[in-house]
């Protein structure tokens, strides 16, 4: 086990180097955040001033060399935008994130496998045809309608719920909602494919003939050897809102990751933009390594295979 | 606890309770856009920053009426011009900057400096203090001297655009954390949800109203408006036209900017100022007004509002006459103008409501009358390189969509960049214009008024270096608790002194 997480570990550094080349001079290929920084009606003077002062007229690799050099010394540079450390805003801006991705992915998570399960038990049952629709429905279904529409229904309509901002548990509702219901939609329709192939299995139909409750058939046995693939899909998903779930984020206020990275990106805020790439490429390497750890757990032939 | 502890405790909570219920009714929420990036007083002229902090937290020496153009004093209670060159202002006595320091002229000396300071990037001096030099001295404990290294017979108005913050404010570095002496403090800033101000008690006016506020920010313009409706928030700013449906609530107002197309006037066959006529007359701007921009829009005949010095309310706007866009394509045609050749409309996406919109309306009446029109939409920072110099010599002839924002009282802060044969996105070169101008721009009163209207009649009706749209106009949505009128000020400050509960 050690010997793969140092082979993941020796691989994800890799990519991670050649993540932020990439996005070091891809940035900089969008041109001089300059434009965007001074007013319109700003001199050329004052235009190459404040170029030279933030060493935008520098060779890029000069520039380069200098973010590397910041890197080692755990300086991701100043927002320009901002006037602080880009850091800063990007450490206020995550944890935001995490919290969201985290119970959504929890909540999504619980209701995949209940559905999804139930939903195997009896395929094309009326609960599993049922199941079906709704989860395609969800599956499909565009976030940000989603989110206007629950607005306009729960917060304008019925005065229920908050239209947005951050706050207590009512606060999380909507966003909470609208962002499961594109994970409960797909990992639903994975937990039943494989909870179908795998109550179809040798070892659950051997568990039946010993006498062994349908209950404990599904969730006991078929369920842990069919969570795999859900894994992967689960943190796939997990993956895509540690990015930020910009959408989400930006109708409701919240001020996570994907709200501030796409206004840096905007607004050609290059230091903002890179410690936001490093920060989410770090904690999606670290979740990789925490799912290809539960494979073992879930499979011990894994464990075995990789010891 | 005997029986009249209870009661007094009971009593305690009560009046507790109702004072709370009091001072919160007194609050006010504030939805904004975005987030402010900074609360930099220097930064005040950023329209993001301006609506927090303008005449909120850090005030001006004077202060412009963006609906009249007119300077009163602020911090300032007079100046004078000593030279053409020097200026005297007196400063109002008595005033505290919220940190308890007074407010007197060596504390103004070191805002000017810190203001100026080229490390700090200020847009308050990039905006309007940049081209020349200018330099404070105090010359006694409430006068003090301004200099400037050319005549700039506006500095009053300029200085209305200068935040004052306090001198213990940092030198050379940003602030989110900002002082000076208006109605309100600033009490804390939790960045990505809300700011918060308090009313200041040592403040030198009238004490407002509003006990507070609290700014937030919401992107998506549905979710401003729903804010409103809910009770969440009072006044939400920005809101779209297709949210701006509740007209008890939603206030359209002039917003200081003008729409056009500039012309690229030295391409191609936009070189003849008969076919720049044509775009003009080519143009149906009425088809556009209330379809996909609001109904309130103004057709415009210059880039300036008819509430900035030097307007001109003489031009009248080209007539929607596709027979006499012909006419003239057709006479540029037979001088050997190639009218032929392609024009490429380059436009910006979310410049403002409906842009795409209004370039595709644009595109088919261009084509109506002849002309091969192609479309190309572009982000902020692509756009930016086309408007300013230096221009791509292999360049297409092009008609850049624009937008330009002026609310600070004269044509100054609009005519050199644009027409000027220097200015950095002037596609003209036109001796009488930079005269007019120049002459403008160290004139005052009514020979300053009529050299400008003078230059934007010679622009509309010989130059024509623009297809005029409009005077554009924004949505407030506006809560029932208070009374409060969105104006053209509106886009770059909301001063909270300036609300009141019904």
């Amino acid at each position: 086990m050690f010997h793969r997480l140092a082979i993941r570990t020796a691989q994800s550094t890799l990519a991670l180097a050649g993540l932020l080349l990439l996005v070091f001079f891809l940035s900089r290929l969008t041109g001089n955040p300059t434009d965007l920084y001074l007013p319109m009606s700003a001199s050329l003077e004052a235009r190459e001033a404040f170029a030279e002062k933030h060493g935008f007229n520098d060779p890029v690799l000069q520039q380069f060399l200098d973010y590397v050099r910041g890197i080692l010394q755990f300086d991701l540079g100043d927002s320009i935008f901002q006037g602080r450390p880009a850091i800063d805003a990007v450490l206020e801006a995550f944890p935001v994130t995490l919290r969201l991705a985290a119970v959504t992915m929890a909540l999504s998570f619980t209701i995949a496998v209940v559905v999804g399960s139930v939903a195997a038990m009896r395929p094309n049952g009326p609960f599993d045809r049922l199941a079906s629709v709704l989860t395609l429905t969800s599956a499909s279904a565009p976030d940000f309608w989603i989110a206007i529409v629950g607005i306009l229904v729960f917060s304008v309509g019925f005065g229920l719920l908050p239209t947005s901002g951050m706050g207590g548990p009512l606060y999380w509702v909507l966003p909470v909602l609208v962002l499961s219901v594109r994970p409960i939609g797909l990992m639903t329709q994975v937990v039943r494919a494989t909870m179908i192939s795998a109550l179809a299995s040798s070892y659950a139909k051997t568990a039946r003939a010993k006498g062994v409750p349908e209950r404990r058939v599904v969730f006991g046995h078929a369920l842990p050897n069919s969570m795999l693939p859900v894994v992967t899909v689960a943190a796939d998903l997990t993956a895509g809102f540690i990015n930020g779930a910009v959408v989400v984020e930006t109708i409701f206020g919240w001020p996570g990751i994907g709200n501030l990275m796409l206004s840096a990106i905007v607004q050609r805020d290059f230091a903002v933009v890179q410690a936001c790439i490093l920060v989410t490429a770090l904690a999606i390497f670290v979740m990789n390594v925490l799912v290809d750890l539960s494979y073992g757990w879930f499979d011990p032939r894994i464990r075995e295979t990789s010891t | 606890m005997g029986k009249h502890s209870k009661y007094s405790i009971a009593l305690i909570a009560g009046a507790c309770s109702v004072a709370s219920s009091v001072a919160f009714a007194e609050q006010v929420t504030i939805v904004l856009d975005t987030e402010p990036e900074q609360l930099e007083l220097c930064q005040s002229a950023r329209s993001q920053v301006g609506k927090v902090v303008r005449q909120n937290i850090g005030e001006t020496l004077t202060e412009i009426d963006p609906s009249t153009g007119d300077i009163t004093p602020r911090l300032a209670t007079s100046w004078t011009q000593l030279e053409p060159t020097k200026w005297k202002f007196e400063l109002r006595e008595g005033v505290k900057f919220h940190d308890g320091s007074d407010f007197d002229a060596d504390a103004l000396v070191y805002a000017i400096q810190r203001t100026l300071d080229p490390d700090m990037a200020c847009e308050n001096r990039v905006k309007y203090f940049d081209g020349f030099e200018l330099t404070a001295k105090a010359v006694g404990p409430h006068t003090v001297e301004l200099s400037t290294s050319d005549p700039v017979p506006i500095l009053p108005t300029l200085m209305g655009t200068m935040a004052i913050m306090s001198p213990s404010t940092p030198m050379g570095e940003p602030s989110r954390a900002p002082v000076g002496t208006g109605p309100y403090v600033f009490a804390a800033w939790e960045p990505g949800q809300q700011i918060e101000l308090e009313r200041f008690d040592g403040y030198w006016g009238d004490t407002p109203q509003v006990t507070g506020a609290t700014y937030v920010w919401r992107g998506e313009s549905a979710v401003r408006a729903a804010m409103i409706e809910t009770g969440e928030a009072d006044i939400a700013a920005n809101i779209a036209i297709q949210d701006a449906t509740n007209p008890e609530m939603d206030f359209s107002y002039l917003n200081s900017e003008t729409s056009r197309l500039r012309i690229d006037t030295q391409i191609g066959a936009l070189e003849d100022v008969r076919v720049r006529k044509a775009l003009n007359h080519a143009l149906d701007r009425e088809a556009l007004v209330g379809s996909i921009l609001p109904q309130d829009v103004i057709l415009a005949t210059q880039l300036v509002g008819p509430s900035i010095n030097g307007h001109n309310p003489n031009p009248k706007p080209y007539s929607y006459d596709p027979a006499l866009a012909r006419q003239l394509l057709d006479e540029a045609r037979a001088d050997g103008v190639d009218v032929d050749a392609g024009i490429v409309l380059i436009g910006r996406h979310n410049i403002y409501p409906n842009a795409f919109e209004v370039m595709q309306a644009i595109q088919a009446m261009y084509a109506d009358v002849g002309l091969d029109v192609s479309l190309t939409m572009t982000e902020a920072a692509e756009w930016f390189e086309l408007l300013v110099k230096p221009f791509a010599e292999d360049r297409e002839p092009n008609l850049l969509q624009s937008q330009h924002d002026n609310n600070n009282g004269d044509a100054v802060f609009t005519v050199f960049a644009k027409y000027h044969s220097d200015g950095g996105q002037s596609t003209i070169s036109d001796a009488e214009v930079d005269r007019l101008i120049e002459e403008a721009g160290k004139a005052t009163g009514a020979e300053r008024r009529s050299l400008y209207q003078e230059m934007f009649a010679r622009l509309h009706d010989e130059i024509v270096p623009d297809v005029y749209m409009f005077h554009m106009v924004g949505f407030t949505r506006v809560g029932p608790r208070l009374n409060f009128q969105p104006s053209i000020a509106t886009n770059s400050e909301l001063q909270l002194s300036q609300i009141s509960l019904r």
